[in-house]
């Protein structure tokens, strides 16, 4: 996923750049302008291309007329619907509670999976207790859990939280548990042989050299999140995206639908380029 | 628990007593999937204060185990091995490893390697932080403390790793072929580099490796090793005058080679 032309010196070097700048921020400033600017333009060439080419094949579909216009909207349609929403006042609600939603249920299934993936991956006797047990509960789809989820906690917005914190859980602690556990067993030795004791090993060699693989875990369960979330919302909400979608499609709007699905895949796609770039930033060291 | 200060100090009578390693009838045995792997037999051997040993030998004879139990990483199957009269029992900072792959920790810095192994020993942050730069001074790499692993070279990351394990002050010197990823002449480069830094601090050196004339032009005894089942064959005591040179081989050292070569043979 890393691309070629970003060696990862170069967060180091900018950081430099901008610490020396502190005497002459206007020197500051336009570098970080142009920093930004050439930024967006690396951004629409990157994305440009292929998003015209979706949107024309798209329209082109529409125009052909194979299709009925009211099953399959244009894209133009499509943000009309949107401005609708926005006019209705529920397009920002709806955002809210899916965005409250997906973050509360994303940060407690984050920080455990993250817990007890270090345990079983360093601790012999809490991988015997814990990963068959997790390995067993892993199968289970979350869709399924739902039902479950609801006659526990009612509607209401718990549920949500317990359905994905459960499926960011079961993404997060695979991923952590992997990499905990391939921790290089010649940096464990420098490090004891050093004089570190197990918990300074664990914070200051197990944890870093894990990170990468945490990273990962909670890129895919940030995204596990945004998935679980919409089913959960299908399954019986007030508001959010997913509700928004299931409403439509009783009154047969396909329009409000398909924008509904745009509007998750904007924001999942602008989620994870945030979160590479921020991990990219703190973590300058790859798996080897 | 730190002894070493007793060496960096010029006190000649002190530094003989400290460091010297018996291996006393050690024997180890892995059990693996495919049942039991002898890595060595019975195996007696000394390693005196403050001397320089090279354990030579092809794959499989056991030297790397040996290395290991010396370090506390592997423990014995029967027998024991002492350093100063206690078992070797648990890793700990009175023996120094340093491994092929560097073994660096590629999320600290040059500095930050070395502050680590400091960080064990009580010392305050500034200290730490100054130490690290003194350390990696005395290696060569004044400079380069706010650089990562990754931005160094194979010679320049493996002086990091020895000055690591130089800074908590050793009083044996654990290698396992630490050159052995290095090239002809970066590998020239760093035996000089070692038997500079072993004549200016007297630590037992125990070196592992394949290559016969490295073993030759560094240590006072190269102990040839056998393979199937692992254990040492003879010990061949090098006797070419100190400060040695690195870049050319004197003595006899071609006889010895021969010597060695002949063994290895067998």
């Amino acid at each position: 996923m890393r691309q070629r032309g970003d060696p990862s010196a170069e967060p180091n070097a900018e950081s430099g750049l901008l610490g020396q700048a502190g005497d002459g921020d206007r020197q500051g400033l336009a570098g970080a302008l142009r920093r930004w600017f050439r930024a967006g333009v690396k951004f629409v060439v990157q994305w440009g291309p292929s998003i015209a080419l979706l949107l024309l094949v798209w329209e082109l579909i529409v125009r052909s007329g194979t299709v009925s216009r009211r099953l399959f909207p244009s894209p133009r349609d499509t943000f009309d619907a949107g401005l609708s929403l926005l006019e209705a006042g529920v397009l920002f609600t709806d955002f809210r509670f899916s965005l409250t939603r997906s973050v509360v249920g994303f940060v407690l299934g984050g920080i455990a999976g993250v817990l007890v993936g270090l345990l079983t991956g360093r601790l012999r006797s809490a991988e015997f207790i814990l990963s068959p047990m997790i390995l067993l509960f892993r199968p289970i789809p979350a869709i399924a859990l739902v039902p479950v989820a609801t006659v526990w906690f009612g509607i209401g917005e718990r549920a949500k939280y317990f359905v994905i914190a459960y499926s960011v859980f079961l993404a997060v602690w695979l991923n952590v548990h992997a990499g905990a556990s391939s921790v290089s067993e010649t940096h464990i030795r420098v490090a004891r042989s050093l004089g570190a004791s197990r918990t300074r090993t664990f914070r200051e060699v197990v944890v870093p050299a894990a990170a990468p693989d945490i990273v990962n875990g909670l890129r895919y369960g940030s995204a596990v999140a945004f998935i679980v979330l919409i089913a959960a919302e299908l399954a019986g909400a007030r508001a959010g995206m997913g509700y928004r979608i299931q409403i439509s499609a009783e009154f047969l709007q396909t329009d409000r639908i398909f924008f509904g699905l745009v509007q998750l895949g904007v924001l999942g796609a602008i989620l994870d380029a945030l979160f590479v770039f921020t991990s990219r930033r703190i973590i300058h060291w790859g798996e080897r | 628990m730190i002894s070493g200060s007793a060496v960096r100090q010029d006190q000649p009578g002190e530094s003989e007593l400290r460091g010297r390693i018996t291996v006393e009838g050690l024997e180890v045995v892995y059990e693996g999937r495919r049942g039991r792997n002898q890595a060595l037999t019975s195996t007696d051997a000394m390693f005196e204060a403050g001397s320089f040993n090279a354990l030579v030998g092809p794959t499989g004879c056991g030297k790397s185990t040996l290395l290991n139990v010396i370090g506390g990483f592997v423990a014995p199957t029967t027998g024991r091995v002492l350093l100063d009269g206690k078992p070797t029992l648990t890793p700990g900072p009175d023996r120094g490893v340093v491994f092929q792959s560097y073994a660096l920790m590629p999320w600290f810095t040059a500095s930050g390697n070395i502050e680590f192994a400091l960080k064990s020993q009580g010392i305050s942050r500034a200290e730490r932080k100054a130490r690290a730069a003194e350390a990696l001074k005395n290696v060569g790499l004044a400079g380069r403390e706010a650089l990562y692993p990754s931005e160094l070279s194979g010679g320049m990351q493996q002086r990091v790793a020895i000055a690591r394990t130089l800074a908590v002050n050793p009083t044996v010197l654990l290698m396992d072929e630490p050159f052995g990823a290095l090239d002809a002449q970066t590998r020239m480069t760093m035996q000089q580099f070692l038997l500079d830094l072993w004549e200016a601090d007297k630590v037992t050196v125990v070196f592992v490796t394949h290559d016969v004339d490295e073993a030759l032009v560094l240590a006072d005894r190269v102990f040839v090793m056998t393979s199937s089942p692992g254990k040492i064959e003879t010990v061949i005591e090098v006797s070419t005058a100190r400060p040695r040179s690195a870049e050319d081989y004197s003595g006899d050292h071609a006889e010895l080679r021969k010597q060695v070569i002949q063994l290895l043979k067998h």
